[in-house]
């Protein structure tokens, strides 16, 4: 039973990405596209050679950990899409810790603590939220949006201010010393040791949620959380961990990115808080299908990038236009499929209802 | 923007134009939200408006372009709602897929309609007649102060004003605003009364997308008459921000526009130096970060909810599917 249903939810998924891949270049080819050479050219800026390769993984870094960021906050019912906050305030924090705040000229010491300056920062941003809707019953949905845009304005102001880089008149950072970078795993490329600990994590993760207690009071927490009170479970800290550990792992994906990608800042930093929303559903809040979905994202923005350099005149956004399709496709799968049972909380009901 | 013109004027007609496309897209989303349904995709819906109506525009006439903006605005929300509305899908996700597609698509097309253009050798802006232009009203537009700043707009504003009035009257007065509020309150009750949820919701969310379709045809081929990608820039969040900001409220809503659109005024006031130079005030303010300036109606709206919140906020229901579940059949 248990496997029947799993191979189900990863066929699909896996069906939805075919579906929408197919779907858009179905479009493409309607308008003139050689649907093959696109998707030849895809494939081969995705997993082509060894340089490919290491930048899709690259890229998949900050995509695993926002994306675990939202699934840990989603399943246990933390409804907290201010990623996009985090992730810049971690970054920021990072950046601060790797230049101007430096609190020791050790090599090893001050990535460390840019790193966990980085994710702490981050943790405790989103923790403003969980505190808004603990003590003033803001809800963490609204809150959270709001966030986002203080967060960006923050770090805008900050980044014109006590960081920004001399010499310019721009809100960014300085360049962090190449001695305080992220190591990288192979040489000459960008696959920097975050990615290698992001997918740790995630692996850590799935540990943590199915194996202890705290995992198993989370989701319980998740699906009914008046039923989780009663239970004895202290909903209301745990919820608050739970939201401090998701901003923490948004916060980590913006210090990785800036310590081991980019080397500096600025404010408009990508999007990968949003896209991490994304990335949690496709892998289903599953840490491991967060893992492949993330590593799926990655292999798309990196592969669209080649598509964009060949001279097709396609640009790189063709890779949300999957992204967005692969997402429709799948939600309205998983609603054909759970037509019985639709939520998780309708199961938990109909227990109830049946024990009663 | 003729020359001499008082700083008043200027700063009051610049907060109109831009609170224009926040109050339309959020009258749209407002009624949505009332209904129940949160869409954080808005700002997909306004991009695509944008798109839509630029590419429509080209073959010459501005109108088509303001239907096309707003039927294509309409689709994707559309799309939205089969997936949220009759899926039952989380809406949350949903609007970020849809955010993340219409990013994506309108980016392609843009694109792929520049190769087209090219090849058919069309001029790289619209052609004459097809953006829109401001509309000063008879008489009005020459009053003094409020004039130029009300009645010297975009058709948009016109249509925007008036619909503002007739949501305002249909959501206080009238048996529709009554429904589309309870199904966003107490959507139970409407299933008893036979009020069938769901096609109800689909309304709201197709009318909501409509609004963001009309919103984002006024940014494109009315007040620049060019697209650009990502051109809204992040509107449709402050629109979803405003909502709240606004406290489901269409008079808070548009309160909360005007002080958008002033800052925005403000920051092209500060820009311009024939304003600045002998101006004591407009000096001092150009020593603040405007981002400062910029933050502010965020933080307003987040410690608004803080002092206020407690008692409820927002629609009971909002964000939950209906159905909640399903009885065992």
């Amino acid at each position: 039973m248990k496997i029947r249903q799993s191979l189900l939810s990863v066929g699909a998924t896996v069906m939805a990405c075919a579906a929408a891949f197919g779907a858009v270049l179905l479009v493409l080819w309607a308008c003139g596209y050689p649907p093959l050479g696109i998707l030849h050219r895809w494939l081969i800026g995705a997993v082509g050679n060894s340089y490919y390769i290491s930048n899709s993984l690259a890229e998949t870094c900050p995509l695993l950990l926002t994306g675990l960021a939202a699934g840990i906050a989603f399943r246990s019912g933390v409804l907290n899409i201010g990623a996009q906050g985090q992730f810049l305030i971690g970054a920021m924090v990072s950046v601060g810790l790797a230049t101007r705040w430096q609190v020791t000229p050790a090599v090893m010491p001050t990535i460390v603590i840019a790193v966990v300056g980085g994710a702490v920062g981050g943790g405790l941003w989103a923790v403003l939220a969980g505190a808004l809707e603990r003590w003033r019953g803001v809800p963490v949905v609204l809150s959270t949006i709001l966030l986002n845009f203080v967060a960006f304005y923050l770090v805008e102001i900050i980044l014109s201010g006590p960081l920004q880089a001399h010499g310019t008149s721009a809100p960014q950072s300085a360049e962090i010393q190449g001695r305080y970078w992220l190591p990288v795993l192979i040489k000459f490329s960008s696959l920097h040791i975050g990615v290698l600990l992001a997918f740790c994590l995630a692996a850590l993760l799935y540990v943590v949620n199915r194996q202890t207690v705290f995992g198993f009071q989370t989701l319980v927490t998740g699906l009914n959380p008046r039923a989780a009170q009663l239970a004895g479970i202290p909903v209301a800290r745990q919820q608050m961990t739970v939201i401090f550990v998701s901003g923490g792992l948004a916060g980590l994906g913006g210090a990785f990115q800036v310590l081991g990608v980019t080397h500096f800042l600025i404010a408009n930093f990508g999007s990968y808080g949003y896209a991490g929303i994304a990335v949690a559903l496709l892998g289903r809040l599953n840490p491991l299908g967060i893992a492949f979905s993330a590593l799926f994202f990655g292999m798309l923005d990196t592969g669209a990038l080649r598509v964009e350099e060949s001279s097709l005149g396609l640009p790189h956004n063709i890779a949300d236009v999957v992204k967005g399709t692969v997402l429709l496709v799948m939600l309205l799968l998983l609603a054909f499929i759970n037509r019985r049972r639709i939520s998780p909380t309708a199961k938990v009901d109909a227990a109830a209802t049946e024990g009663r | 923007m003729a020359a001499g013109e008082n700083i008043v004027t200027f700063l009051a007609q610049q907060m109109i134009a831009a609170a224009v496309p926040l109050v339309m897209a959020g009258i749209g989303e407002l009624v949505a939200e009332l209904a129940g349904v949160i869409n954080i995709g808005i700002e997909g819906l306004m991009l695509t408006g944008c798109i839509a109506a630029y590419t429509a525009a080209s073959c010459g006439y501005g109108s088509i372009g303001l239907c096309a903006g707003i039927l294509g605005a309409m689709a994707l929300a559309a799309m939205f709602a089969t997936v949220a509305v009759s899926g039952r899908a989380d809406q949350i996700v949903c609007g970020a897929a849809i955010n993340i597609l219409a990013v994506g698509a309108s980016g392609t097309a843009w694109a792929v309609f520049q190769n087209w253009r090219q090849k058919h050798d069309m001029s790289v802006s619209l052609p004459h007649g097809a953006g829109f232009h401001k509309w000063p009203l008879p008489f009005l537009s020459r009053t003094p102060f409020f004039g130029p700043a009300l009645f010297d707009q975009y058709t948009l504003c016109y249509v925007t004003i008036l619909l503002g009035i007739l949501v305002w009257w249909l959501l206080r007065y009238a048996r529709l605003g009554l429904i589309i509020r309870s199904l966003g309150d107490f959507p139970e009750a409407c299933q008893a009364a036979g009020i069938r949820v769901r096609a109800w919701r689909w309304g709201a969310v197709l009318f909501a997308g409509g609004c963001a379709g009309a919103a984002g045809a006024y940014l494109s081929i009315m007040r620049t008459h060019s697209f650009a990608a990502d051109m809204t820039g992040g509107q449709g969040f402050v629109v979803l921000a405003l909502v709240i900001f606004g406290r489901w409220n269409l008079f808070g809503l548009t309160a909360g526009c005007l002080l958008f659109g002033f800052i925005n005024a403000l920051q092209q006031v500060l820009q311009t130096a024939r304003y600045t130079a002998h101006n004591r005030l407009l000096e001092s303010l150009q020593h603040i970060p405007f981002q400062w300036f910029q933050m502010l109606p965020y933080a307003a709206a987040l410690l608004a909810l803080a002092v206020m919140a407690k008692n409820r906020p927002g629609p009971r229901a909002l964000g939950r599917a209906w159905p909640p579940e399903t009885p065992g059949e």
